[in-house]
């Protein structure tokens, strides 16, 4: 009877241990999806062991401490993801939205198409309540790049100018350069591209 | 006199404690809080509220049944689930100079990510850390779990 006992108490003593050491061992589970434009990325999973990649919607892997290899990446369904991701993924906010403005030539006077835009613009700002607008002048790799980054640099002074005129608050503005080196289309070296020389007006 | 000079000592520190704030430039903001979450910059740890500016260094922890979501300056938006922490390591957006990176650390917990245009212009300047690994991310939308 007492053998019984003492044999049920180690059982049990083997299973708490069993316990906390499961829970005590941490894992990580990273699963990739496809971004809001249907488009899917790559990571790339490394610790000590090695390195696993992953690159299909759905796809997942665990690692299980640094020394041990990331596991073979594996599709989950659907519901799956959702039943166990779908509040945190409700919870991502909304990506910010970038208006692209041209302006004429040498100038900081906005193309009739493109001052067609700001009602839009002004419409966003006031429809996500933002009070984080970035103003971002951009140029080509044509010509000096100093002149080309104080040229981009004052064509977004104009446009922060027009939205704050329209009633947006200066201290919710940002105004900044990112010169050639943020291109909307990749050109080598002294290359025309006037897709590249716009004034973005980010709104988060 | 001991007093006076006290008094002065006292104002010249909390002016030299000023720029030290002022310096920090946000890097991020809180889009959207649901429950207990807490943002703890250096000593200073305050309840998360919308809008709150994030700057490099913080760590944003959210409790039971809490969530947060936040819109980074360079377009990457993240989601916190219940009773996780993260910390911001790094985190340089300045295009015209080349200086980009995000280096995050994830503590544990629940999150979820869209990288932005760092991600996009310098791909291999993008690290978060788990406990179990480090993730290298080529602009993409993921989950991380850790437990």
């Amino acid at each position: 009877m007492e053998q019984v006992k003492i044999a049920r108490c180690l059982t049990l003593l083997f299973l708490i241990a069993i316990g906390v050491s499961l829970s005590g061992c941490a894992k990580t589970t990273v699963v990739i999806l496809p971004d809001p434009q249907g488009k899917v990325g790559k990571l790339s999973i490394t610790n000590e062991a090695g390195s696993v990649d992953i690159d299909q919607a759905g796809e997942a892997t665990t690692v299980r401490g640094m020394q041990s290899l990331p596991s073979k990446p594996k599709i989950l369904p659907e519901d799956q993801i959702t039943a166990k991701y779908g509040e945190v993924l409700a919870n991502l906010p909304e990506q910010p939205v970038h208006f692209i403005l041209y302006f004429k030539s040498e100038s900081t006077t906005l193309t009739p198409e493109s001052a067609q835009k700001i009602p839009e613009v002004l419409e966003t700002i006031s429809q996500r309540k933002s009070q984080s607008i970035s103003v971002v002048g951009h140029a080509d790799t044509a010509g000096d790049p100093q002149y080309n980054f104080r040229l981009s640099k004052r064509r977004a002074d104009a446009v922060g100018a027009i939205l704050s005129e329209k009633g947006v608050e200066n201290q919710y503005i940002k105004i900044t350069s990112h010169g050639e080196e943020n291109p909307l289309i990749e050109t080598a070296d002294n290359v025309n591209e006037p897709r590249n020389r716009r004034v973005e007006v980010v709104v988060r | 006199m001991k007093f006076l000079v006290m008094l002065l000592l006292t104002c010249w520190m909390c002016l030299m404690a000023i720029p030290c704030f002022a310096e920090q430039e946000s890097i991020g903001f809180i889009n959207n809080v649901d429950g207990e979450v807490t943002i703890i910059s250096g000593e200073n740890s305050v309840r998360a509220v919308a809008n709150m500016k994030i700057v490099p260094g913080d760590l944003i922890r959210t409790g039971a049944g809490s969530s947060v979501g936040l819109i980074m300056v360079d377009d990457t938006v993240l989601s916190l689930g219940p009773k996780s922490q993260i910390e911001i390591e790094e985190f340089l957006f300045d295009p015209a100079e080349r200086d980009l990176s995000f280096v995050a650390r994830l503590i544990k917990g629940t999150f979820s990510f869209i990288t932005g245009q760092i991600a996009k212009l310098a791909p291999q300047k993008v690290k978060l850390e788990t406990p179990d690994a480090t993730l290298a991310v080529r602009g993409t939308k993921f989950v991380v779990e850790i437990d």
